[in-house]
């Protein structure tokens, strides 16, 4: 089966006369999304996630290497009627909310009387129905957003390439993208993903990747990146801290931690020594952790990028 | 050919407030003719309506450089670009746009003209054929803009369509050969409209007017190719 979407070492540098730099934004990037899966894309501000979409779009070239989208090359029209694109700062046009977005499913091809109806259904799923005729330039952030989701999926693609689509919508329109985005993996789409919020992804994709100063740094799926510990946390009663490192007591038990490896000798270890096992819990990080760990972000990262 | 024409009526629309404006010139010429003696006085009617004619080529160049940086600074291009909309149909839509622009323009300034000027004794037969050469001239001038425009910021563009429109003539001038000012024939349309009079002694040639539109179109496919190149995601500024 091909990919939905496949970076082929990708570079993209941009470069500035005055004054003369260059800036690398992706470097040797390579990526595969599977047909049918919902992926976040993660990084800092700058890492070069929306200079991955925007050659993913074709609104870019790349310095080196390339990719498809559908299997067809970056920068393929045609490959475009059957994919939806949320920007990241959506803008729109200062027109009536449904006609905006009858306006960009008859640039895709879609013919008048389809739309009709299905400028309808898209505003109704993204919770604007009452606001359709309502005009777009008098919306809060958020509406336009809902706007522009509307528009990506006019054309009910097979791939969403959706850039911070949450990111200015209160917790009842993200519950509603969240179980939007849900249903339409049900049905078979392909959603590529990029966000800032860790817990929305946590909660939606089958798989994300961490980009980090343009370099891939982490892919998988996201049970296995929670629990990519291979550590796990021992509570044991009866047995005096100081019989294994960096344990501590609390509440009456003995907490410690240990590889996984060294399990089975630890808990032998508090049999020994007359103790008794609580619980064995294998250590999970949340996204977050496993983001701020990866990107080493809690001092800011470099500028240059195309955020 | 869809596409080109959403995007086109779309521009027009974008455009509407420029547009009624420069219709207000249109209105004051037919303000003049209401209230002066256009038997009397119409060599002054006429001497106005040629002022008001060329303004539409300085804002087809006004619309020209900024129609893409418009749609890039917006980020608005980003939404258009990810259809199935080639960067080619998006240049032609804009083109069309500035023509229609343009014609609704030189319609009205037509309209008006046959009226005034026609009553003074102007052949309205002239008049459109100025209009036709007026909106040639536009969409030129429209496209070159548009061109520099694909990698100049507006006022840089429009200062190179400026020299570009300006230099063939200038070297016609120069140099005493009439017919270098046919290299980009702008400047040859506006002085047919600047020359136009009650008893016109020169034929009217159609010449400029097709060269106009060919041009047009050999711009458009240059501003395509370039366009092709630009990462339009990038910064305009």
């Amino acid at each position: 089966m091909k990919t939905a979407l496949e970076f082929d070492h990708t570079v993209k540098e941009y470069s500035s006369l005055f004054p003369r730099r260059r800036v690398r934004a992706l470097d040797d990037f390579c990526l595969s999304v599977e047909p049918g899966e919902i992926f976040g894309f993660l990084g800092p501000n700058g890492a070069g996630k929306t200079t991955a979409i925007h050659l993913a779009m074709g609104f870019m070239r790349p310095t080196d290497g390339g990719g498809h989208l559908l299997g067809k090359p970056f920068g393929n029209a045609a490959a475009h009627r059957r994919v939806g694109f949320l920007p990241e700062n959506v803008a729109m046009y200062p027109r009536r909310a449904e006609e905006l977005v009858r306006f960009y499913g008859a640039l895709n091809g879609m013919a008048p009387a389809d739309l009709r109806t299905r400028a309808a259904e898209v505003l109704t799923l993204v919770g604007l129905q009452e606001r359709r005729n309502g005009n777009v330039s008098k919306f809060s952030r958020g509406m336009v957003q809902g706007v522009g989701l509307a528009q990506a999926i006019v054309n009910d693609p097979e791939l969403l390439i959706l850039d911070e689509p949450t990111s200015a919508l209160d917790p009842a329109s993200r519950v509603a993208v969240r179980e939007l985005l849900l249903r339409m993996r049900a049905a078979g789409k392909t959603i590529f993903l990029s966000s800032h919020l860790l817990s929305e992804v946590e909660l939606v994709c089958d798989r994300v990747a961490v980009l980090h100063r343009g370099r891939l740094v982490r892919v998988g799926k996201i049970a296995d990146l929670l629990e990519s510990t291979k550590r796990a946390d021992i509570v044991a009663r009866g047995i005096k801290p100081a019989a294994f490192p960096d344990a501590k007591a609390q509440d009456g038990v003995v907490v410690f931690s240990t590889s996984t490896a060294d399990q089975r000798a630890a808990l032998e270890r508090v049999w020994q020594l007359g103790g008794e096992v609580v619980s064995v819990n294998p250590q999970r990080l949340s996204l977050e952790q496993i983001f701020l760990e990866l990107t080493g972000t809690s001092k800011p990262d470099r500028d240059g990028g195309t955020q | 050919m869809r596409p080109v024409l959403l995007i086109a009526v779309n521009f027009v629309r974008e455009q509407r407030w420029p547009i009624l404006v420069l219709l207000l010139w249109v209105l004051l010429l037919a303000f003049l003719g209401l209230m002066t003696n256009k038997a009397r006085e119409g060599e002054d009617l006429l001497f106005v309506f040629k002022q008001v004619a060329l303004y539409v080529v300085a804002f087809s160049v006004f619309f020209g450089s900024s129609a893409i940086y418009n749609d890039r600074r917006s980020r608005r291009i980003l939404s258009i670009l990810s259809k199935d909309v080639e960067r080619g149909e998006y240049l032609s839509g804009l083109v069309l746009g500035i023509a229609i622009a343009s014609a609704i323009y030189c319609f009205a300034l037509g309209l008006t003209g046959s009226w005034t000027l026609g009553e003074a004794g102007f052949a309205v037969r002239q008049m459109w054929f100025l209009m036709l050469g007026l909106v040639a001239a536009c969409s030129l001038a429209g496209t070159v803009a548009l061109m520099f425009s694909t990698f100049l910021n507006p006022f840089f563009a429009a200062g190179a369509t400026a020299v570009a429109m300006g230099l063939p003539p200038a070297l016609s001038l120069g140099l005493h050969v009439a017919e270098l000012s046919y290299l980009i024939p702008v400047y040859p349309l506006a002085a047919t409209v600047l020359k136009s009079s009650f008893s016109p002694h020169e034929r009217m040639s159609w010449f400029p007017i097709a060269l106009a539109f060919l041009e047009t179109l050999l711009f458009w496919m240059l501003s395509a190719k370039i366009f092709s190149y630009v990462d339009i995601a990038v910064s305009v500024d």
